[in-house]
């Protein structure tokens, strides 16, 4: 099933997004340039959904509208039968326990180390004992292959190995819904590898709804179940890996073979080259 | 002209938008700083960071601010025949005034703009927006810990600048230049007020370390997530916390100080 029409899913889905339509405020409040226009996304417990798209497609923006960092102009977004932009502050924070996001740069905190990163939101909203802490975080971090660097700060460590370390705390507390945002960027082939199986394996374990938002088409086709290609902030196309790979939509061949001509632009709108250059006749 | 007249009102939008967010947040921290008492750890660790690491500039600027305090105060004081006064001159200028004040303007200098770049660069490297996601508020474990620190500090450094410069005063006055040593202490004694000049020191340098602290929580807070917008927070740290000092020592002044 390839095209805009969204799928009917058997099992009432974990996360849902209904015509959302999202533009940032300007300075005057009123809504500037349009990121999302009407996007219609179901992701169901157990199951790993990707989110692809070139630059500015509006990727990220759902991960921060499904974080309730940002709230939409239109439509609606529930996770687990919940509408996050009406709830309060108490209440939007409950939910976010249920959630784990990894960060593009990964966002340890730089002034604690590796240990106390992954143990802060078990520190925050749990009553464990030290031990079961110091226990639980060790787990988490030979989980992403770390635990021997447990004591280093993070200026001490690479951009890979704090995308782990952030890794590991973004499923300190057994989230329902797991975000990833570009898990892949910087990691060399063997983390690359680890981390695709890891990301796998975690939403498994975990029965959590899972949502990768990457560029990296090969690994992800691999791994993921599901995938939404996102376009100047509309869904151009969606479907099973290979569905994905099977199909004939120039938007997707170019975006899966990674090819230079085609529907995506490489440039940014622009007047004639030459006529910027001043050779224009 | 439209565009000029444009630029005002949108100069003027957002400066009254800063402001509302400026008393908005302030009341946001104070209603969220139940994690900064509950936790204890986490504001002790701040004053140790904005308190302990500011002693140094403190002490040495009170010693060197009583040296000049001995030196001038006996040159005018000798004119009149009344260098006995030089203790209770020095102990007046720095409890009432300069203790609070220069504490203030160095605190804001040293510690403010830590303040500032340190949660600007957490906001740059989305450490807040993390911690927000991970449901920890950042206003209450970050802003909070660091206010009350601030609020804290602020006194215990303006005493520690003042006992420092009585100190130094002593020095050049009475080491150096021979005014009376019993003089000097019992003037200072007789003539200082416990609640009149050092509770209203106190209260001086109280009020300072709110200005000072929350100016530098809120420009950190509020700046631009890059290299440049953390740049231009700092400096407006520096800019906003002095400014407030010297127009609000004034009005305390006024309140305090102002007889009938």
């Amino acid at each position: 099933m390839l095209m805009s029409d969204s799928s009917t899913p058997a099992e009432q889905p974990f996360v849902a997004m209904q015509g959302v339509s999202f533009a940032y405020p300007t300075l005057t409040g009123a809504p500037g340039r349009q990121i999302l226009s009407g996007v219609d996304l179901n992701v169901k417990r157990g199951q790993l959904v990707a989110l692809m798209g070139g630059s500015g497609s509006g990727k990220t923006t759902i991960l921060r509208l499904l974080g309730g960092q940002v709230a939409p102009q239109a439509g609606r977004v529930t996770i687990d039968g919940q509408n996050v932009h009406a709830l309060k502050q108490r209440e939007l924070f409950a939910l976010r326990r249920r959630m784990g996001m990894l960060f593009q740069f990964g966002a340890l905190f730089t002034d604690m180390s590796v240990f106390d990163n992954v143990a802060f939101p078990l520190q925050e909203h749990t009553d464990l004992p030290q031990p079961a802490i110091r226990d639980l975080v060790l787990m988490k971090l030979n989980a992403v292959g770390l635990r021997g660097a447990h004591a280093l700060m993070p200026s001490e460590i690479s951009g890979g190995m704090a995308r782990r370390v952030a890794l590991a705390r973004a499923i300190a507390l057994d989230p329902q819904l797991i975000m990833y945002d570009e898990p892949f960027a910087g990691l060399d082939p063997i983390s690359l590898s680890i981390t695709a199986n890891l990301i796998r394996s975690l939403g498994a374990a975990l029965n959590a709804a899972s949502i990768i938002v990457t560029h990296d088409v090969a690994e992800s086709l691999q791994i993921v179940d599901y995938v939404y290609f996102l376009a100047e902030g509309k869904i151009v196309a969606q479907g099973t890996p290979d569905e994905i790979r099977a199909s004939t939509m120039p938007y997707v061949q170019q975006f899966v073979a990674g090819a230079p001509d085609g529907p995506v632009r490489f440039h940014y709108p622009a007047p004639e080259y030459a006529a910027d250059l001043g050779l224009a006749k | 002209m439209k565009k000029f007249a444009e630029g005002i009102g949108h100069g003027v939008i957002d400066s009254i938008a800063k402001l509302g967010y400026f008393a908005r947040l302030f009341v946001l921290t104070l209603r969220q700083s139940g994690t900064a008492f509950a936790r204890l750890r986490l504001t002790i660790a701040q004053i140790h960071f904005i308190g302990n690491y500011s002693l140094i500039i403190i002490v040495v600027s009170g010693l060197f601010v009583g040296f000049v305090l001995g030196l001038q105060g006996y040159n005018t004081l000798q004119r009149y025949g009344s260098e006995q006064a030089l203790g209770l001159l020095v102990a007046l200028s720095l409890v009432r005034e300069l203790g609070p004040v220069v504490t203030a303007l160095l605190f804001a200098g040293r510690a403010g703009t830590s303040i500032t770049a340190e949660i600007g660069l957490m906001k740059a490297g989305e450490q807040l927006t993390a911690m927000e996601m991970m449901a920890v508020s950042p206003v209450a474990r970050v802003l909070a810990p660091r206010f009350w620190a601030g609020v804290v500090s602020m006194p215990l450094l303006a005493a520690m600048f003042s006992a420092v410069g009585i100190f130094g005063g002593y020095v050049v006055g009475v080491v150096m230049i021979g005014v009376d040593e019993g003089a000097f202490w019992s003037q200072m004694q007789n003539g200082m007020d416990w609640m009149d000049d050092v509770g209203n020191g106190v209260i001086k340098s109280i009020v300072f370390g709110i200005a000072v602290t929350f100016i530098s929580v809120f420009e950190g807070y509020d700046s631009q997530p890059t290299p440049e917008g953390v740049s231009r927070a700092t400096t407006r740290t520096v800019v906003s916390s002095s400014l407030a000092v010297l127009a609000l020592d004034f009005i305390l002044t006024a309140l305090m100080f102002t007889n009938g």
